[in-house]
């Protein structure tokens, strides 16, 4: 017999060994959240009642891809890849790709950004004082902040400070990051949704575009454009061989050389850990907690949910955002602030976008208002060398 | 070049401007599409944004004065939504002429075919928009479906 593309995905993500055990829908967000959705029956329905197309073809736009499931499987089945691996398939076979937030704007800019010939006027943001470059060998990636702090305006959220705040932690270690004019998106969201076209067109413009900058080494402080170059670029581009560095990583390897002092900062935080860092990369638990413990007078309170079992900010890939979403920030929220901290500090800008989203709520003025920052300005902020 | 402009039309003040236009033998530019919408307040960032991602050239918002609007806040909706996207255009290296918002009162018919055709002619003269046309943006647009 042969076996289909369907098939192979099935095995490949290891579907078949599901024990119908139900960990997965009663760790999965949205699941939890009310949604009529579950992995569990997912996996049941492309494996035994392939013929319920129209029950497969929605659930399959519902996930987060935040791997909470996975992480509860006791058979190591590969969810968020089978889920993404099959939006691919959906794109290409029947034009489908889930229910858009905000129309769809975040990803038309992403696909017009995969256009070769586009010339970005992107770098408009960066502030006097700061050191970059035009070509080396270790760059910055900025991502699509600078689009974001435009777009998401009305919320009045800055992203562009974690890049900022990237770039002087970087200048402070002597590096002048090369900061590439011509950057594009790293495509995750394009990825997320299934238009392999275009996400692997970005994938390439920007490879090529590192390359002739003179790169050897892409330090990052978004998890996502991490976990894509990490993981798809490699797959996607030929000859890929660039380095692939997180900014929280490499701060790690600077302090334990020895020099380095954070002032102290009486405050006492919680910590939402993005889906790509906590549960995708190796340490991306302990680091930022070894980061943050690095600072004096900070106290750092866990939320009930925190770590690789951290819940998701409610939206990933900018689909799914609906009463179900808000319904799991508002939880986060309440869990952040049943810690008693002043300040959520998150890695992400996503997490950082979402979460000050439902904070907004006008019903609810004040009721879940939190400061949020992220960790790359607070260790920006405190960071100094030893004078002893 | 032929280039495309799309006018999004609010309903009241600038669709009556059309229509006397259209009664008084006032001639519109051929290359120009029109959509019809209840209120400007209706178009978002993503639309104007996909206008230019499956092929328009220029973009032009025709929209009630402030003070008209029936709904209440829909001119100052368009003013926000011009502004981000013409920042968004900027950051993706399009020329911020190619979008642009016209506010009329209900009788101004020839100011209404003027002000549509001084915009076709920047949008020529600036010429067609190559670089933002998009090899998804078609595939889209081609397969019928609405994004």
């Amino acid at each position: 017999m042969v076996e289909t593309r369907l098939d192979g995905l099935i095995r490949e993500k290891g579907l078949y060994q599901c024990l119908e055990c139900g960990k997965c829908a009663t760790s999965c967000p949205r699941c939890m959240s009310g949604k009529e959705y579950s992995p569990r029956l997912l996996a049941h329905k492309v494996i035994a009642e392939r013929e319920d197309e129209a029950f497969i073809e929605n659930a399959i736009w519902e996930c987060l891809t935040c791997d909470l499931c996975s992480e509860r499987c006791p058979s190591g089945v590969d969810f968020s890849g089978f889920i993404i691996e099959m939006r691919a398939i959906l794109a290409e076979t029947k034009g489908l790709k889930g229910y858009r937030a905000h129309d769809g704007a975040v990803h038309a800019w992403m696909r017009m950004m995969a256009i070769p010939e586009l010339k970005q006027h992107r770098l408009g943001w960066l502030p006097e004082g700061l050191r970059v470059k035009s070509a080396g060998e270790v760059a910055y990636f900025v991502g699509c902040a600078p689009y974001f702090d435009v777009f998401f305006s009305g919320i009045e959220v800055n992203t562009l400070s974690i890049a900022v705040d990237s770039i002087r932690i970087l200048n402070f270690l002597e590096v002048e990051p090369v900061v590439l004019a011509d950057e594009r998106c790293c495509g995750h969201d394009l990825l997320c949704t299934g238009d392999r076209e275009n996400f692997e067109a970005l994938c390439r413009l920007n490879f090529a575009a590192f390359k002739e900058a003179g790169v050897k080494e892409v330090v990052f402080s978004c998890p996502e454009c991490y976990f894509v170059w990490k993981e798809y670029m490699p797959r996607v581009c030929r000859g890929f061989d660039l380095k692939v560095t997180l900014l929280m990583d490499l701060i790690d390897q600077e302090v334990s050389k020895g020099g380095i002092t954070f002032s102290p900062l009486n405050l006492r935080v919680t910590y939402q850990d993005p889906c790509r860092l906590a549960r995708m990369v190796e340490g991306g638990v302990e680091l930022p907690r070894k980061l943050l413990g690095l600072i004096p007078n900070l106290r750092l309170a866990e939320m009930e949910h925190f770590g690789r079992g951290a819940v998701c900010c409610g939206n990933s890939g900018f689909i799914n955002c609906d009463a179900y979403s808000k319904f799991i920030q508002i939880k986060r929220l309440q869990e952040a602030r049943s810690t008693r901290a002043k300040t959520i500090i998150t890695s992400c800008p996503k997490c950082m976008i979402h979460l000050t989203c439902a904070m907004r709520d006008k019903a609810k003025t004040g009721e879940w208002k939190m400061e949020i920052r992220d960790i790359h300005s607070i260790l920006a902020q405190d960071i100094g060398w030893f004078k002893g | 070049m032929p280039v495309n402009v799309l006018a999004i039309c609010c309903n009241w003040s600038p669709w009556a401007c059309l229509n006397q236009a259209g009664m008084t033998g006032l001639v519109l530019p051929e290359n120009l599409k029109v959509i019809r919408v209840m209120c400007i307040g209706r178009i978002n960032q993503a639309l104007i944004l996909k206008a230019f991602e499956y092929g328009a050239d220029g973009v032009i918002l025709l929209e009630c004065r402030d003070e008209d609007c029936r709904y209440g806040p829909g001119p100052k909706v368009g003013h926000e939504n011009v502004e981000r996207v013409r920042r968004l255009l900027s950051l993706l290296g399009i020329d911020q002429h190619r979008l642009v918002e016209v506010s009329f009162g209900a009788h101004e018919k020839v100011e209404f075919v003027q002000a549509i055709e001084a915009f076709v002619n920047t949008i020529e003269r600036i010429g067609p928009l190559t670089q933002a046309r998009k090899k998804g943006g078609d595939l889209w647009w081609k397969q019928g479906l609405t994004d």
